[in-house]
């Protein structure tokens, strides 16, 4: 389990909701251990674990998209951004506030680089080449530099 | 009367004046974008997010979904039931035809014999 608090940051990267990161973070260690015999190549394991992180985010925010357009008033706190100033200091409201403007591909992408992880892990964990994650980076970077304002007003 | 030097100069100081404190500071991380240390903090605050304990709820909750019949083994449970259910059906339906069957020869077996028996009766009449 030394790797909790390493997908703790990505779930939270991903999906911008404190509330989301203790049930999202149990999901992908539960999928892990039943599925973690069935690595091919233990080397890869931080690959694998990561791709099966942003797979499960991305499924919850789907389920949570959905859950708005059937429930657009059962659910409405869902709705609702955890507000600015939750969290520790200006720089990472407006961390979390540029975060939330991304896609959640981008910030998927933005999240496995803040781990260390190189453009060959990442292509690998998001299926995808080399070229195209340094193509996305790019314009993902471009994108947070944009929304990050650490001086803004809410 | 202001000179046009004085009077631009005026201007900037009063636009200089807008600026809230530490102006350049907040352009300067503006431009360079979140740095290394806020998306330490970004971390550190969802591990915060993990109540104590969360590797033993982990593995507690793994093992129960371990000792939850899988999918796949569901569903192969449920088609050998169906396949059971449909080979006693068959396996009923076709028994209960075969008792039909005997029934009814044995019927017309004894039709038979009483009709033989009615077909005889009058010869030994006329005898």
């Amino acid at each position: 389990m030394a790797y909790q608090h390493r997908v703790a940051g990505f779930v939270y990267a991903m999906t911008n909701r404190s509330d989301y990161v203790e049930d999202l973070s149990q999901q992908i260690f539960i999928k892990m251990v039943r599925a973690v015999d069935r690595l091919q190549a233990p080397a890869q394991f931080e690959s694998w674990l990561f791709r099966l992180a942003r797979n499960t985010c991305i499924d919850q925010l789907r389920r949570q998209k959905l859950r708005r357009i059937f429930l657009p008033f059962g659910e409405e706190h869902e709705n609702i951004p955890e507000p600015a100033g939750a969290v520790d200091t200006e720089e990472l409201d407006a961390l979390r506030h540029a975060l939330a403007q991304l896609r959640p591909q981008d910030r998927a992408l933005l999240a496995l680089v803040q781990e260390g992880r190189s453009h060959a892990e990442i292509a690998e964990t998001l299926d995808t080449t080399v070229a195209a994650v340094k193509a996305r980076l790019h314009r993902a970077r471009e994108h947070l530099r944009e929304h990050y304002q650490p001086d803004h007003e809410n | 009367m202001k000179t046009e030097d004085q009077a631009w100069r005026d201007l900037q100081a009063h636009a200089a004046a807008q600026l809230r404190a530490g102006f350049a500071d907040r352009a300067l991380r503006v431009a360079r974008g979140p740095q290394d240390a806020t998306w330490r903090q970004l971390n550190a605050h969802a591990a915060r997010q993990l109540r104590p304990g969360f590797a033993d709820r982990v593995l507690r909750a793994a093992r129960a979904v371990a000792e939850v019949p899988s999918l796949s083994s569901q569903f192969a449970l449920s088609a050998a039931t169906a396949v059971f259910c449909l080979a006693a059906v068959i396996f009923l339906q076709d028994r209960s035809a075969q008792l039909a069957d005997e029934r009814n020869l044995a019927d017309w077996e004894r039709i038979v014999l009483s009709a033989r028996d009615a077909q005889d009766a009058p010869d030994n009449d006329s005898i």
